[in-house]
């Protein structure tokens, strides 16, 4: 049976705010199933590298990664992490394992991590990586601490967008809470790079759809494209459906793009191109990071920088942009996913 | 559900189920191309192009020698990809690309705003094509140097080095060096890199190889373009 519109858009939603961060594991934030290991590669000899998880489609796909990379090298152990309470796991694991280093994956079990190592001594504190985290800030990472950020760059985003549309994009529309600010000024100083002028919106804290709405009017006039940031007070069922939809869908038309799979579909005609992390390469790129680290000695190397995400995956809806924009010849030997 | 309305769902189920089977059984039996290599295009796009230049083969690409080595375990037919790699893995050629009448081609090294010197780039972005120390090993012996090499899988990904200055040059082919300058900004500069790296070759590798070597001599010369070689010797 076809879902209604409010279905849909309650299961993009939901879907949204579980995908496109990994925020939220599974499984429920509270009380774990206790401890268990996901993937045992030992390699006797050489240094063990715990790798904290939950269990999704998305941090498997980032485990064949890191384990392709590091399999020769290092013993590899997966322990399956279901929220920020299971701080008691991760030190269990610690002490069967005694890694050199850990990587950590998502919010929930980076949470966990830090509750777990504020218990410990400088001096035993393993040097970690932190991928599948939203919004990753380097001066909130500890001492020892590095990682991959979660949200493409935009500048990457026009990049692969620039292959595809006619239409020119230089100047891309932004709606950000306050709170996001600085993410967002971080952004315009790289998409700068590449001649792209960010445009932002800062709306409230806790906006309602005439915000949005108003938000999507203005930056439409003034810009070639709309970028949707990934923050889930701004992707409510309720926003979406009263704000996001009704401003993106009239006139003028702008590419909309977007960092969850969900938020693009034919049914919705939200999303024009959604550009997601290639999870498999991200577990390659945190793999790099504790090849780094070990050939420091496993200590994280001083001033050691925070990544972008390097690879991505890409979707376009093509009825909507046959609809409303125009398509370079082989846009789509450049796209990963066609929506028909 | 009526009862005629269940054995006619029964029967559509039946009816795609023997379908399904069809198809794999004739999976199974075509000639298995197995496909290592880095293109301007998506793997998706590579695999239909060479799918629809070798009718009745089976084509796989993969662009992640994780994935080629596990696939390579299991036993292509043929293998489609660069002579260093095949030499890596022990493979003979059994046919060369060519372009311009020579089975090598240039590579080049690029940075943003000047090009490069060899001898002085701290760090490499390069295509993973030999697994972490065999492409270390490759780049070094490309530029006569040892700087950090960072590997991508994907020839879209060397951009982003530049662009977030995660590197003070990349390494790749000249021929897809417009490819790369045509969806940037910035100011690309290059300078071409001494030696020559083979082109693609295909290898055979069991059964039905021979027959995947024949039909690569057929393949239309715009499917043999996206790989770089314009004619099979």
């Amino acid at each position: 049976m076809a879902m209604t519109r409010r279905e849909l858009l309650t299961l993009v939603a939901g879907s949204t705010a579980l995908a496109a961060c990994s925020r939220v594991p599974v499984q429920s934030q509270g009380a774990s199933g206790g401890y268990r290991e996901l993937h045992k590669q030992p390699n006797p000899g050489r240094e063990t590298v715990l790798v904290c998880m939950p269990e999704t489609t998305q941090t498997q796909q980032a485990w064949t990664g890191l384990n392709d990379e590091l399999g020769k090298e290092f013993g590899l152990i997966a322990v399956r992490i279901e929220g920020r309470n299971d701080a008691r796991i991760i030190e269990e694991a610690v002490q069967r394992h005694r890694p050199a280093g850990i990587v950590l994956m998502n919010n929930p079990t980076v949470t966990a991590y830090r509750r777990y190592e504020s218990a410990l001594p400088a001096a035993k504190r393993v040097p970690n990586v932190s991928i599948m985290t939203s919004f990753l800030q380097a001066r909130r990472l500890g001492p020892n601490a590095t990682g991959v950020a979660y949200e493409i760059p935009l500048i990457t985003s026009v990049t692969n967008l620039r292959k595809i549309l006619a239409e020119r994009i230089e100047r891309v529309g932004v709606v950000y809470r306050s709170s996001l600010a600085r993410f967002v000024n971080d952004q315009r100083e790289l998409a700068a790079r590449e001649q792209i002028t960010i445009v932002g919106e800062a709306v409230s804290e806790d906006p309602n759809e005439s915000e949005i709405k108003a938000a999507l009017r203005t930056l439409k006039q003034k810009t070639d494209a709309v970028w949707v940031l990934n923050d889930d007070h701004l992707l409510t069922p309720k926003l979406i459906s009263k704000g996001w939809l009704p401003g993106l869908n009239e006139r003028p038309w702008r590419p909309a793009i977007v960092g969850a799979e969900s938020l693009v579909a034919a049914e919705l005609s939200f999303g024009t191109f959604a550009v997601l992390p290639d999870h498999t390469e991200l577990g390659m790129q945190a793999a790099n990071v504790i090849f780094d680290i070990a050939d420091e000695g496993w200590v994280l190397p001083a001033a050691y920088q925070t990544q972008e995400p390097l690879s991505t995956k890409t979707t376009l809806d093509l009825v909507q942009v046959k609809e409303r924009f125009h398509l370079l010849p082989d846009a789509l030997a450049h796209v990963d996913r066609v929506l028909k | 559900m009526s009862n005629p309305a269940i054995s006619r769902f029964g029967a559509g189920l039946a009816a795609l189920g023997v379908a399904w089977l069809a198809e794999r059984r004739a999976q199974a039996a075509a000639p298995q191309l197995l496909v290592f290599l880095h293109t301007a295009v998506k793997q998706r796009a590579l695999q239909d192009a060479l799918s629809s230049g070798l009718p009745g083969v089976s084509v796989t690409t993969v662009g992640r020698i994780a994935d080629f080595e596990r696939m390579l375990a299991e036993g292509p037919d043929a293998v489609l990809t660069l002579p260093v790699v095949l030499r890596s893995k022990r493979l003979s050629i059994a046919l060369a690309g060519h372009r311009a009448g020579t089975p090598s081609e240039k590579y080049v090294l690029v940075g943003a705003d000047t090009a490069p010197v060899p001898t002085q780039v701290a760090s490499v972005g390069a295509l993973d094509i030999l697994g972490r120390s065999g492409t270390t090993s490759f780049v070094e012996d490309l530029l006569g140097a040892h700087p950090k090499v960072v590997r991508v899988t994907k020839v879209e990904d060397l951009l982003p080095l530049l662009q977030m200055r995660r590197a003070d040059g990349i390494v790749l082919p000249a021929r897809l060096q417009a490819a790369l300058a045509s969806a940037s900004r910035l100011k690309l500069a290059e300078r071409e890199l001494p030696g020559n790296v083979g082109l693609p070759a295909v290898a055979a590798v069991a059964g039905a190889g021979a027959a995947i070597v024949a039909a690569m001599r057929s393949l239309p010369v715009a499917t043999s373009k996206l790989v770089g070689v314009d004619s099979w010797q």
